[in-house]
C-alpha cells in the first residue's frame, strides 16, 4: 500500500491486552482443534468466544434506574461440503464448546481440564455514579445511557488471539428532538458532545427549495457519516465481490480529487470502531480506501479477501451468534491545509451542514439520500437562516468527484454516527473528518 | 429447537427458575419476578455468488427484577443453569437503586389468556426445499428478469417462564418463520428490492404466491415522469401503510412525565383519523406474529383498542407507566429479550378491516390516483408540529391503467389532516417487520391529498 500524504495515524496504545478466558485452556483447545482445521470437509474455520457486559441507566419516575446484563456465548464455523455452517450457543464453558464442535468433530479430544474462571467484566464505579447523576439531573429530557463492554477470543490456525474493543458509551435522548451518541467511554470530549446532543433544536428553521442544486459544506466531523455510507460500505468486499458496488470495476481509478485520502483505521482506539484484532483473528491495521482520490483498497473479511486477492482484516461479528462479515472500523478522512472559515467565506450561495441524521446509498443504483438535521444557509460567505430537516440527493460517484480538493485542516470525530446497521446487524463504527465541500448536491 | 426439544428446554427453564427463587426467597418483604427464556433458531441463506450458509443458534438467559426496601433492581445473565441464576440475582440485588414506587404489578392483576398453539415444527430439510422452490418460482414468474440476490429463511422456536414471588407462574412455547427476499433488476436500473415474508403456518407456504408478491412490485415500471403538483387521490400499498402506522406507534405508547403527543393532533371533536381507521394491539395471537398468554409482566393478554373509529382510546403501558399516567393497567408491557426489563410497548399493531374493500375496488374508486407502491425512506412524523413526511415510488393510475412511473413522490404536511382523509381500507392486510415492531396493515385510500413543491418553512 503506498504511503499517503496527509494521513498520520494516531495510534492509541491501551497497554497489554488481557485475555478474557483462561489462556492455558485456550492453548489446549487451539491444539485440539488444529487437526480439524486442515481437513477438506468438514473443516473447522474458527472458534469464537465472547463475553459482554451491558449496563443501562435511565430516568424513570424521577429516579435513576440501572439495568445490567452479563452474557457470553461461542460459535464454531465449519465448511461442510459447499455449505458454511455456524453453530452457536450461549455460554463459554467446556460443555458449550463441545456442543458446537461435536456435530462435525470426528474424534476430536478437547482438554480434560476445565477453564479457570476469568475476571468478570465490570463497569467502572465512577461511570455508574456519573450516569446515575446525569440521568437524574436531566430526567426531563428522557435520557438513556449505556456502557457496553465486549471481550472476545478467536481460535484459529492452532493458536488464539484476543479481539479487544474499547468500552463504549451510548447515550440516547428519547421523545421530542430524539438524538443519539456513541463514543469511547473515557473520551475527553464526551461531556461536550453530550451537551451538543441535548441542545434544543432551533425554533425557526428554513429548508431550500426542492430540486435546487447547491454547493454544500459539511462542517468538521459531519462528513464522516456521509463518507461512511459513500465510501466505507461501497468498499466492503461482500458487495464488491458480487459486483453490486459501483466501485466494483473501479479499482485503481481516480474517483475523487487529489487531496481526498480516506483510511479505515481500527488502531484508532479513541473512536468507537477500534479493535486489536478483527473477529477472524487478523491483527488490526489501517486500510487505505482512497489515496489522493484513487480507489486503492477494499474492506475484506477472510472470504472476501480470497475472492478479491486482498488482505483480510475487517471480518466483524455483531454478536457471537452471527458469522463475521466485511464491515468498517473507523473511517478517517485525512485533513487538508485549508482553514474551514476560509472555505465558508468563499461560498456565495450554498449550505453549511452541521448535523446529519443519516444517509443511505442504494449500492446498485449508486443513489445517495442524505438526511440533514441542522445547519445554515450561506449567502456571500455569511451564515443566514438556520436549516431544518430536509434531504439531499445525488449519485455516489458524482458526489465523490464533486468533493473540492481544498479540504479543511480541522479533523473531528463524528459522535452522531452511532451503530452501523447492515442486514439488520448493528456494529460499533467510528469516523473522523475535516470540513469538506461538495460542489453540488440536489435538494430532494 | 424442534417440538421434541420443548420438554427438555422447559425442564431446564424450570430448574433455573427454582434456583433463582431459592436465592430470592429468604429476602422477606421483597417483591420479585424471574423470567427465563430459551430459544433456538435456524437460518438458511442462499446468496448469488456465495455458497449456501446455515446458522444454528441456541440462546438461553435468565432475568430478575426485585423491589425491596424502596430499591429497584434488574439484571440479566446468559445461561439457564444455577450459576446464571445466581449471577442475575446477585447483580439485581447489588445494583438496586432507590425508587419511589413499586413497579411490579400486584398479584391480583396477573393471569393467563388462552392463545392458539404454535404451528408444528417443520421437518428436517424443509428450509432448503422451501428456499429452492421460492428461488425457482421467482425466476419463472419474473421470466428471469430478476436476479435472486439473497434468500434468507429463518425459523425458530422459544419457551419462557415468568414467575413471581407471590406464586404466579406463566409459561409459553411459540415459534416463528419468515423469509427475506432480495432481488435485483437484471436491466440494472431498478436497484435492489427487498421483501420480508412472514409465514404464520410454514406447512401452507405457497412459493408461487410468495413469488408473485415479490415480482409484482420489484418489476414495476412505466414511462418515468415527474409527478404533477396539486390535489391527488392517493392509494397506499399495504407496506407503505405499515410504515406509516409504525411511525404512529409511539403516539400509542404511554410516556409518563411527558406531554401527550396526541393532544396536538386531534381535531375539535377529539378525532385523530377518519372513522374508517380502528387500530388495535392484538396480543391474543389470532392474527399477529407475537403470541403470548400474558404480557411481559404477567397481565393476561388481550386486544387493546388504541384508536376506535378514528378516536384515540387507550395507550399501551406497563404497570408502572399505567399507574404514573393514572390509567388502568391493561397489560401493555413487552420484553424485547431476556436482557431487557419489561417496558411499555406494542406487540402486534394492526388495523381492523371489517369494512374493507378488495384492493381492485380501491383502485377503481378514483379516475386518477397516485398508487404509492415502494417506500423510499422511513416515514417521518413530528407529532408536536402536526407534520409528516412520506417518500415513496408511485404509479400514476388513470382509469385503471398505468399512466406514468414516479421514482420519487413526497407527501408532507399536516399529519392529522392526512389521517382524517383516509376514506377506505383494503382487504389485503399483511404483516411487516418495522422499526416499531410487527405491524399488520392493509392498503389505504386517501382522498384529496395535496402534493406540493416549493419552499418549505419551519
Amino acid at each position: 500500500m503506498p504511503p499517503c500524504l496527509g494521513y498520520h495515524a494516531r495510534v492509541h496504545d491501551s497497554g497489554p491486552v488481557e485475555p478474557p478466558f483462561d489462556p492455558v485452556w485456550l492453548r489446549g483447545v487451539a491444539a485440539a482443534v488444529a487437526e480439524a482445521e486442515t481437513r477438506v470437509s468438514p473443516r473447522l474455520e474458527d472458534v469464537y468466544l465472547e463475553r459482554r457486559l451491558d449496563v443501562r441507566v435511565s430516568a424513570r419516575n424521577g429516579a435513576a434506574v440501572a439495568e445490567e446484563c452479563r452474557s457470553d456465548g461461542l460459535a464454531a464455523r465449519w465448511t461442510v461440503g459447499t455449505r458454511l455452517v455456524l453453530l452457536a450457543r450461549t455460554g463459554t464453558s467446556a460443555e458449550a464448546l463441545n456442543e458446537v464442535l461435536a456435530p462435525y468433530a470426528r474424534g476430536m479430544t478437547l482438554p480434560d481440564r476445565r477453564p479457570l474462571p476469568a475476571a468478570e467484566l465490570d463497569a467502572p464505579r465512577e461511570w455508574r455514579r456519573w450516569a446515575e447523576k446525569l440521568a437524574a439531573d436531566i430526567s426531563g429530557a428522557a435520557l438513556d445511557l449505556r456502557l457496553i463492554q465486549r471481550r472476545a477470543v478467536v481460535i484459529r490456525d492452532g493458536s488464539w488471539s484476543v479481539a479487544e474493543t474499547p468500552p463504549l458509551v451510548r447515550a440516547r435522548r428519547l421523545g421530542k428532538a430524539a438524538s443519539a451518541l456513541l463514543a469511547v467511554h473515557d473520551h475527553p470530549s464526551l461531556g461536550i458532545w453530550l451537551r451538543e446532543m441535548l441542545a434544543p433544536p432551533p425554533a425557526r428553521t428554513w429548508a431550500p427549495e426542492s430540486r435546487s442544486r447547491l454547493p454544500v459544506l459539511f462542517a468538521g466531523g459531519t462528513a464522516g457519516a456521509l463518507l461512511h455510507e459513500l465510501v466505507g460500505h461501497l468498499a466492503e468486499s461482500d458487495l464488491t465481490a458480487r459486483g453490486l458496488s459501483p466501485f466494483a470495476a473501479l479499482a485503481g481509478a481516480e474517483i475523487a480529487s487529489h487531496g481526498v485520502t480516506i483510511v479505515d483505521d481500527p488502531r484508532r482506539r479513541d473512536l468507537p470502531g477500534g479493535f486489536t484484532a478483527d473477529d477472524e483473528g487478523v491483527e488490526a491495521r489501517p486500510i487505505h480506501l482512497l489515496s489522493d482520490g484513487v480507489l486503492s483498497g477494499w474492506l475484506c473479511d477472510r472470504r472476501g479477501g480470497r475472492l478479491l486477492g486482498h488482505a483480510p482484516g475487517r471480518g466483524r461479528r455483531a454478536t457471537w451468534d452471527h458469522p463475521p462479515v466485511a464491515r468498517m472500523s473507523n473511517l478517517v478522512m485525512a485533513p487538508g491545509t485549508t482553514r474551514p472559515q476560509d472555505i465558508e467565506r468563499d461560498l456565495q450561495n450554498g449550505l453549511v451542514v452541521s448535523r446529519l441524521s443519516g444517509a443511505t446509498v442504494d449500492p446498485t443504483s449508486g443513489r445517495v439520500v442524505i438526511r440533514i438535521e441542522r445547519g445554515w444557509e450561506i449567502r456571500h460567505g455569511r451564515r443566514r437562516r438556520e436549516l431544518g430537516q430536509f434531504h439531499l440527493t445525488g449519485s455516489a460517484l458524482n458526489l465523490l468527484a464533486d468533493i473540492d480538493p481544498a479540504v479543511g485542516d480541522d479533523p473531528q470525530p463524528e459522535w452522531r454516527l452511532g451503530w452501523c446497521v447492515k442486514n439488520g446487524l448493528p456494529i460499533a463504527t467510528g469516523s473522523e473528518a475535516p470540513t469538506m465541500l461538495v460542489r453540488q448536491l440536489e435538494v430532494l | 429447537m424442534s417440538t421434541t426439544d420443548e420438554p427438555r428446554h422447559l425442564e431446564r427453564l424450570r430448574r433455573a427458575t427454582v434456583a433463582a427463587r431459592d436465592l430470592l426467597a429468604p429476602s422477606r418483604g421483597s417483591r420479585w419476578e424471574i423470567f427465563t427464556k430459551a430459544s433456538s433458531t435456524h437460518q438458511l441463506a442462499r446468496s448469488e455468488g456465495s455458497p449456501p450458509s446455515e446458522i444454528l443458534t441456541e440462546e438461553t438467559g435468565v432475568a430478575v427484577r426485585t423491589y425491596s426496601d424502596g430499591r429497584l433492581g434488574f439484571a440479566a445473565a446468559s445461561g439457564i443453569d444455577r450459576p446464571a441464576a445466581r449471577r442475575a440475582v446477585e447483580s439485581a440485588l447489588a445494583g438496586a437503586r432507590p425508587f419511589p414506587s413499586d413497579p411490579l404489578p400486584p398479584e391480583r392483576l396477573l393471569g393467563l389468556a388462552e392463545v392458539p398453539p404454535p404451528p408444528p415444527a417443520t421437518p428436517r430439510g424443509w428450509a432448503s426445499h422451501a428456499t429452492g422452490e421460492l428461488r425457482d418460482a421467482l425466476r419463472a414468474r419474473s421470466a428471469a428478469r430478476l436476479a435472486v440476490l439473497r434468500l434468507e429463511l429463518q425459523e425458530g422456536s422459544y419457551s419462557w417462564i415468568l414467575a413471581t414471588g407471590e406464586g404466579f407462574v406463566g409459561a409459553h412455547t411459540g415459534s416463528s418463520c419468515s423469509i427475506l427476499v432480495e432481488v435485483g433488476d437484471r436491466d440494472g436500473d431498478g436497484g435492489v428490492w427487498q421483501e420480508w415474508l412472514w409465514l404464520p403456518d410454514p406447512e401452507r407456504f405457497a412459493a408461487e404466491e410468495a413469488a408473485d408478491n415479490v415480482v409484482d412490485r420489484a418489476l414495476l415500471r412505466g414511462p418515468t415522469a415527474e409527478p404533477r403538483s396539486g390535489i391527488h387521490d392517493v392509494l397506499l400499498h399495504n407496506e407503505i401503510s405499515a410504515h406509516l402506522l409504525a411511525a404512529l406507534a409511539p403516539l400509542f405508547i404511554a410516556t409518563p412525565g411527558r406531554a401527550d403527543p396526541l393532544a396536538s393532533l386531534v381535531d375539535r371533536q377529539g378525532r385523530l383519523a377518519a372513522p374508517v381507521l380502528t387500530l388495535v394491539d392484538d396480543r391474543c395471537g389470532l392474527a399477529g406474529p407475537l403470541v403470548a398468554p400474558c404480557d411481559g409482566e404477567g397481565l393476561p393478554a388481550r386486544t387493546l383498542t388504541l384508536l376506535e373509529e378514528g378516536v384515540p382510546r387507550h395507550r399501551a403501558a406497563c404497570y408502572m407507566d399505567a399507574v404514573l399516567c393514572d390509567d388502568t393497567p391493561r397489560g401493555g408491557a413487552v420484553r424485547l429479550s431476556y436482557r431487557e426489563a419489561p417496558a411499555s410497548g406494542l406487540a402486534n399493531l394492526t388495523v381492523a378491516t371489517d369494512t374493507a374493500l378488495p384492493p381492485a375496488r380501491l383502485l377503481a374508486e378514483s379516475d386518477r390516483l397516485l398508487y404509492l407502491v415502494r417506500p423510499v425512506g422511513p416515514v417521518e412524523v413530528t407529532a408536536e408540529l402536526d407534520s409528516f413526511r412520506l417518500v415513496a415510488s408511485a404509479l400514476a393510475v388513470e382509469r385503471g391503467r398505468v399512466a406514468a412511473w414516479h421514482p420519487v413522490v413526497e407527501l408532507r404536511g399536516s399529519l392529522g389532516s392526512f389521517l382524517r382523509r383516509i376514506e377506505a381500507l383494503g382487504t389485503d392486510r399483511r404483516w411487516y417487520q418495522t422499526a416499531c415492531g410487527y405491524v399488520g396493515a392493509p392498503s389505504m385510500l386517501v382522498r384529496r391529498q395535496p402534493l406540493g413543491t416549493g419552499v418549505r418553512g419551519g
